[in-house]
């Protein structure tokens, strides 16, 4: 099923979302566009590339409280905290990330290891894809067709949306997404002229071009494990690092995480909060001993787990060409650059 | 006069080879190429044939001082230096952190540089506002004169014009855009400590949580223990993802402490970092 909606009218969508559920999408703010859980449909703003956070944090917020507690009260005194979970609606998810859940699920639901956070709100969540305006070229920072992901693939989206002049044509991809657009009587009935420019334009973004190279999964991983020890490579590749989190933060696929405890008087907080392998602490063993503390050991890190172990484990790149972690970067640093040059070496 | 950032890469390349040759370094701290050319990257150049892929362009913003203290003490090295870099030299200096004696400074006269991120032109409302470095063994291009002078502490107008209560709420929504990932504190050249105060667990000085408490504790100690040490490159604010204005809070700082103790931080090797030097005739104005 395809629907129509004139793009000015995204707040009447929103506000009907809003009746069904929770609604997450980009809102625009200081430093640039953000998902954010939505309080007034007027927030919902279209007009955007790409979002600074990635969409993950729908799934898997940064703060995740666990259990509470008093300090000094016997743990038997604990309780641990409800997952309020209600329908919700992740609106306007460019397709490299849409890829990101997938390759997410297989951490947080896929070995058999259940995350119950994830897993519960993904199956709440109703997705809605957006595609990249093809008018426009890509962002030099970008490299998801590189990675084989279209600007414009419908794959993973549970209802799929495409800009077309002042209208936004919206396309059910999954029964979740069938039954859920029947059932808005907003969007009108498209013609067979939008039809053909949905599917036009799908076939256009598998083509939209991002970077030259192409990445072959295997061939890189092994060309990493070959490069492992060769420090001279990394020192070279990480001179600029400065070992902060940015890059791990703004990321789609990274997951780290640590638990911790946090008090504030009396009253604490079991909770998990992201951590990021490009800190110091990251590895540091209660003994004191700490097996990364240069700052190539880190970068090499975070690049072969991405583009070497994740592919040797899973079969797949750990990478979905955002360009986040390029775009925020304080000293410029560029994964796919990286990339090139393991290959070339 | 217009600067000329093709003459100072030809030279920069052309010191760095020559420094590297002779060995009177073992590495130059400068810029090379990044993704594209609006998006250069600190580089570090170790043998001579590394000097070719040294690149100086507008958006050259990094301070490469804050590389230096990553490397063994007694390491001699080059380091390429606009005017804010060299306060920060001088300011590492001053706090022992790399001696004069193993540093090769070659200065960079600059105005117009660009945040490669935003494509703004820098200028004295996020940086300290001075063209030529303040300390350099040699001087890459000509010395900056003829461009308006403006005082750094121009843009805390509207900030001064606060009150207490204005200004608490002002950082706290600032502050609660914070994500923690320390850009900020890893592109400073004086966030040298190790461990951060914040990495510590034992005890504990604040959440690791990206929330009003937790944020509130790491950007105000972080603020203040630049207190009196701030050179004013602005790097904090420009590595910031979401962009937080933090130079205003460094600036502020900074002004203050000029205004009590009559000194600039970074300006002479001379003299020695205020907060850690006592004199008789200090203000006790802090005290009040």
């Amino acid at each position: 099923m395809l629907k129509k909606t004139a793009i000015n009218k995204a707040t009447e969508l929103a506000a009907a979302l809003m009746e069904k559920g929770t609604l997450i999408a980009p809102v625009k703010e200081d430093a640039g566009f953000n998902f954010r859980e939505i309080s007034d449909a007027k927030q919902v703003d279209l007009n955007f590339h790409n979002t600074i956070i990635s969409p993950k944090s729908a799934f898997f917020p940064q703060t995740e409280d666990f259990v509470r507690y008093q300090t000094g009260k016997s743990i038997l005194e604990a309780t641990p905290v409800e997952l309020n979970i209600k329908p919700a609606f992740l609106f306007g998810v460019r397709p490299c990330d849409v890829k990101s859940f997938e390759i997410m699920d297989i951490h947080f639901s896929g070995t058999g290891l259940v995350d119950p956070y994830w897993q519960k709100r993904r199956e709440a969540t109703t997705v809605f894809g957006y595609a990249f305006d093809l008018d426009k070229p890509a962002e030099a920072e970008e490299f998801y067709q590189t990675l084989g992901i279209g600007a414009a693939d419908p794959e993973g989206s549970d209802i799929f949306m495409v800009k077309k002049d002042n209208d936004l044509l919206m396309k059910a991809i999954t029964p979740r997404g069938e039954k859920l657009l029947t059932g808005l009587n907003i969007p009108s009935e498209a013609s067979a002229d939008d039809e053909k420019y949905f599917d036009d334009t799908v076939a256009a973004g598998r083509n939209f071009k991002t970077r030259s190279t192409c990445v072959d999964a295997r061939a890189t991983a092994k060309k990493f494990e070959d490069l492992f020890h060769n420090t001279d490579f990394w020192e070279k590749m990480s001179h600029a690092c400065l070992s902060c989190g940015a890059c791990t933060f703004v990321c789609p696929t990274c997951y780290c995480f640590d638990i911790c405890d946090e008090t504030l008087f009396s009253r604490g907080t079991r909770r998990r909060v992201w951590d990021a392998c490009m800190f110091t602490d990251f590895t540091l063993e209660a003994s004191g001993h700490n097996p990364r503390t240069k700052v190539y050991q880190r970068l090499r890190q975070k690049v072969c787990h991405k583009y070497s172990y994740h592919v040797r484990k899973y079969g797949v790149i750990s990478c979905v060409g955002c360009g986040r972690c390029t775009r925020y970067c304080p000293v410029n640093i560029d994964i796919f650059s990286i990339v090139e040059e393991a290959v070339k070496a | 006069m217009a600067i000329s950032f093709k003459q100072i890469e030809d030279k920069l390349k052309t010191e760095a080879k020559g420094l590297l040759e002779t060995g009177k370094v073992s590495l130059v701290l400068a810029y090379g190429k990044g993704y594209d050319e609006k998006h250069p990257m600190p580089y570090v150049a170790r043998r001579p044939s590394d000097a070719d892929n040294i690149v100086f362009n507008e958006f050259c913003t990094h301070n490469m001082a804050r590389y230096m203290v990553r490397y063994p003490a007694g390491t001699k090295m080059a380091v390429a230096v606009k005017a804010a870099d060299s306060r920060a030299v001088i300011q590492l200096i001053q706090e022992e952190k790399v001696k004069r004696e193993d540093l090769v400074l070659l200065g960079i006269p600059a105005y117009g540089m660009k945040n490669p991120k935003t494509g703004e032109t820098i200028d004295s409302k996020t940086t300290c506002g001075l063209y030529n470095p303040v300390l350099y063994d040699v001087l890459l291009g000509e010395e900056v004169h003829g461009q308006p002078v403006v005082s750094p502490y121009d843009v805390l107008a509207q900030y001064e014009a606060m009150d207490k209560e204005a200004r608490f709420a002002f950082w706290k929504k600032e502050l609660d855009k914070c994500i923690r990932c320390y850009a900020c504190r890893k592109a400073c050249p004086m966030c040298y400590c190790d461990p951060c105060f914040i990495d510590q667990n034992k005890p504990k000085w604040g959440e690791k949580s990206p929330e009003s408490a937790g944020n509130l504790m790491y950007h105000l100690t972080r603020f203040h223990h630049l207190a009196g040490r701030c050179i004013d490159c602005g790097e904090c604010s420009r590595a910031c993802p979401v962009n937080i204005p933090l130079y205003l809070f460094h600036k502020k700082v900074a002004k203050d402490c000029e205004d009590m103790f009559g000194q600039a931080a970074g300006m002479s090797v001379e003299d020695k970092p205020v907060l850690v030097n006592f004199r008789v005739d200090d203000s006790d104005k802090i005290l009040e």
